[in-house]
């Protein structure tokens, strides 16, 4: 049984600061799973004092260089927010992620999707981070130019660290210009292993598509392709990805049409929301050619269970999982780990059911742990901001 | 042969060296390694006790052992075409020289990923891959002698990286000896995502002072099919540079965006006469690429913002062979100084580039404060100046003008929001102005994080990070060939 104490609520660095060496001072942990990860990693600490930032004045954008493509930001914004706030100036960020997501749990998860094929993930959209320390130190690392190799990549360094090497609250990102056409196409392929080893080929054509996913959602395998950019550019991949289909068995396109900016991030949304209320969810990378492999051995092995499989497979991403009970859950886990070792591969659990919590959240063990958890001890001395999420503390001081 | 400091005791480590990397894999002699002195920044030089050439991980494990075990100080190094300082030993130090680690290990194409030894030069990965249609991005000026170790350590940029990245955009993983001589694999698989903290991400850019970087993992991008490029010639730098900041605030994204002054113009044409109108006073080089069907709309709106501003001159190729003449007219433009200028020192900031006509107009006053010939030729698309400066090094009056000069330039450029080096690095040559650059928390953290990796502090030590250890005084008098004169 948790046994949180009320959540600290900070708007400026310096609250937030405070609440840091407070709870250095106390040896309470500080937590902030976001609202999406909550299942990423060992739950928190039996006793922790819950974290909350709110975004700033302003919707939480600090400063929007307009002409330098770049936007300063409290990390406690969230994705809609941020576009909001964009969209007038004819600029987006092109984060892939759910809408109520805030920037802070985006860079703490490492969160991607579609859009990574053309526009990268958050690694490469952020510039410079604010953060506290485990000290309570008000670190800033990178800035707003596009370039910077001075000191430390600390910026990218707490990308994907959840929470455990400090707590961000400010970000500054590259912006881009929101693209004149989006023509979204869905193919439809009977086999999702034809287009593994097809991937270079696609991305080395015409017809390379800005997002990419595939998912058995409705029952069939569905890649849905974005090309995003000048009208004519648009229409002329359209055509360049018919001639490519019609290389590969199986594959024909089951519809397309032009969609806006806010459509197409509206569509995405829907089509990830049954992770958000899945009972199970596992995600796994592996080499991106073996993705359709992966996708086909998650959804036809689980005989006798509705999965889900939603994937990016130009980097490998699979996320697979549904409303199963614990036993199914064990037995997706068992499947999971065995492609891993397979494709060489990893996982991340992110939602496990009841009776599941046992199953270890992350495999298999990475080489660099070790000299992770020394960085933690370092960063954060007194293991407070999100301990023994991933990193396993000194001793286990915080009883779960 | 005993080296530098020709002690007993580097007499036992030199020895203990030679019986891992063997006769030839190491070299002491003073004047064998007097190359070994500095890198391209030439202001400052420190005679190593020795150089090592290991040729894998295991043989640079054991060097690393041995020279842990002896307290040695241990210098990473590439193909020494840092422009920092950054793989010289001050004082005393062994070198790990990379260089013959130059083996590409693996090529997958259906993943993208090429597996290469740290000291596989930048251009040989691509050219291995040259009819495969795919390449290895990053393309700093020196990519043909760099190595991708080297550009991995360095966070190494280049032309265009504005549309396509810098180095860590490149690299899914490292493997790095430890500066205990444990080996260290940080997303060694080549996956595309990770669990936990990003440490590749870390060491990439980390200048050599965590580690060794000894193999890579390097993820492999379309080749761009489709070109138009151009050039312009403006009647002022505050044009060109008005241009550059135009075009990025449009929201197009060209693969470049390179300028040249009108002393660079003249240098360049002397040299190799490629037909610049050499009385322009800035030249804008620009190239885009992507799908064929919009390139011609795009470049047309390029140009109308170029004539907005008063370019003339305007051509335009999309002829390969011009087109690679105009690259290597950019390419060459280093190399061009030296007709003009024994010595010269490359500046690195990286500004907003909104504020490229100020900055430039700022460089040019500060050339004529200290009397100072500063021909610029920049990654203006990234706001990545390098203002050249340019001085006799047998005169140690106009080296102290250079380095003011430079230490002028930079704080001016921090002052204005931009960053102290876009991808040259601290090294020695900017640890003085590091303190200008980040908060005492933000240098105390980089220092912890240092010592996490390195608790005896022996691998490039007092590089990229403010110490007393090395009295850096750049501008202290008589400190010609090393920084301070006192390391």
């Amino acid at each position: 049984m948790l046994t949180a104490t009320p959540a600290i609520q900070t708007r400026t660095p310096d609250e937030l600061a405070a609440a840091v060496r407070q709870s250095r001072e106390t040896a309470t942990p500080l937590v902030d799973y976001g609202v999406a990860h909550r299942g990423v990693g060992n739950p928190p600490p039996e006793s922790h004092t819950p974290l909350k930032q709110c975004a700033s004045a302003r919707g939480g954008v600090i400063e929007h260089y307009d002409r330098d493509m770049a936007i300063r930001v409290a990390s406690a914004i969230t994705v809609a927010d941020l576009h909001a706030a964009l969209r007038p100036t004819g600029q987006f960020v092109p984060i892939d992620a759910d809408p109520d997501l805030t920037l802070g749990e985006i860079i703490n998860h490492n969160v991607y999707g579609a859009l990574r094929v053309g526009y990268g993930s958050i690694r490469d959209l952020l510039l410079g981070l604010r953060f506290i320390d485990g000290n309570g130190d008000d670190i800033h690392v990178g800035g707003r130019t596009v370039k910077n190799v001075a000191g430390f990549d600390m910026t990218r360094l707490l990308v994907g660290a959840l929470g455990e090497l400090g707590v961000v609250y400010e970000a500054t990102l590259r912006t881009y210009a929101i693209p004149e056409q989006i023509i979204v196409v869905d193919v439809q392929l009977d086999d999702p292993t034809r287009i593994d080893n097809r991937l270079t080929d696609l991305l080395l054509a015409s017809a390379a598509p800005t997002a990419m996913s595939i998912a058995n959602l409705t029952g069939k395998w569905m890649v849905r392709m974005g090309y995003f950019g000048k009208p004519a550019g648009c229409l002329a991949q359209l055509r360049s990805l018919e001639t490519f289909l019609d290389t590969i068995p199986g594959a024909r396109i089951a519809g397309h049409g032009p969609m806006t900016l806010d459509g197409e991030l509206d569509e995405i949304h829907a089509r990830r929301s049954w992770r958000r209320t899945a009972s199970s969810l596992v995600k796994l990378v592996v080499p991106p050619a073996a993705t359709g492999k992966v996708c086909w051995e998650l959804a036809e092995t689980m005989t006798g269970v509705s999965i889900h499989v939603a994937a990016y497979p130009v980097h490998g991403c699979i996320f697979a999982g549904g409303d199963l009970n614990a036993h199914e859950t064990e037995r997706l886990g068992r499947l999971a780990d065995e492609l891993c070792v397979l494709h060489h591969g990893l996982r991340v659990w992110y939602n496990r059911p009841a009776g599941a919590e046992h199953l270890a959240p992350f495999a298999p063990p990475q080489d660099d742990w070790s000299l992770m958890a020394k960085l933690k001890q370092t960063i954060d001395p007194r293991w407070i901001l999100n301990p023994g999420r991933l990193l396993t503390p000194p001793t286990e001081a915080y009883p779960r | 042969m005993v080296g530098a400091s020709g002690t007993t005791s580097d007499t036992h480590v030199i020895d203990e060296l030679r019986a891992v990397v063997g006769q030839t894999g190491l070299i002491c002699d003073p004047n064998q390694m007097r190359i070994y002195e500095c890198d391209g920044f030439t202001v400052a030089k420190g005679m190593p006790t020795a150089v090592v050439f290991p040729t894998d991980t295991d043989q640079v494990s054991r060097c690393v052992k041995i020279l842990a075990r002896h307290g040695v100080a241990i210098i990473p190094r590439g193909s020494g075409t840092g422009l920092a300082g950054g793989c010289v030993a001050f004082g005393s130090g062994v070198l790990v020289s990379t260089t013959r680690m130059s083996r590409i290990e693996s090529i997958d194409l259906a993943n993208r990923v090429a597996v290469v030894q740290a000291g596989v030069r930048n251009t040989a990965l691509s050219d291995a891959i040259a009819t495969s249609g795919l390449h290895f991005s990053p393309d700093p000026s020196s990519q043909r002698a760099s190595t991708i170790g080297g550009n991995a350590a360095t966070n190494a940029g280049g032309i265009n990286t504005l549309k396509h990245g810098v180095t860590t955009n490149h690299i899914l993983g490292v493997e790095m000896v430890m500066p205990d001589g444990s080996i260290l694999q940080t997303r060694a698989k080549g996956l595309c995502d990770g669990i936990g903290a990003d440490l590749a991400a870390l060491i990439c850019g980390s200048e050599g002072t965590l580690g060794i970087i000894t193999r890579l993992w390097c993820r492999l991008t379309p080749k761009p099919r489709y070109f138009r490029t151009f050039y312009a010639v403006f009647e002022s730098t505050h044009d060109c540079c008005k241009t550059v900041s135009d075009v990025v605030a449009s929201g197009i994204v060209p693969t470049s965006m390179e300028v040249m002054d009108g002393q660079m113009i003249r240098v360049v044409e002397d040299a190799f006469h490629y037909g610049f109108p050499t009385d322009a006073q800035s030249l804008l080089l620009l190239e885009i690429d992507g799908i064929d069907q919009v390139l011609d709309e795009q470049m047309r709106a390029i140009i109308a913002i170029a004539e907005g501003n008063r370019a003339r001159n305007i051509k335009q190729c999309s002829d390969p062979v011009r087109r690679a003449e105009l690259w290597s007219a950019r390419k060459r433009a280093f190399g061009a100084i030296g007709r003009i200028s024994h010595s010269y020192c490359t500046q690195d900031a990286c500004v907003p580039r909104s504020k490229l006509p100020e900055v430039m107009e700022t460089v040019a006053r500060i050339g004529k404060k200290y009397d100072l010939r500063i021909p610029n030729v920049f990654h203006a698309g990234d706001g990545n100046i390098h203002p050249i400066l340019l001085f006799d090094e047998a005169d140690p009056e106009q080296v102290q003008r250079i380095l003011l000069a430079s230490k002028e330039i930079l704080e001016y450029c921090i002052e204005i929001g931009g960053a102290l080096t876009g991808e040259h690095g601290v090294g020695v040559e900017k640890l003085h102005l590091m303190p200008k650059m980040f908060n005492a928390a933000t240098l105390r953290l980089f220092l912890d994080v240092k010592k996490t990796f390195d608790p005896h502090q022996l691998v490039n030590d007092a590089k990229l990070i403010p110490s007393d250890k090395l009295n850096i005084e750049l501008l202290k008098p008589s400190s010609m060939n090393i920084p301070g004169g006192a390391l």
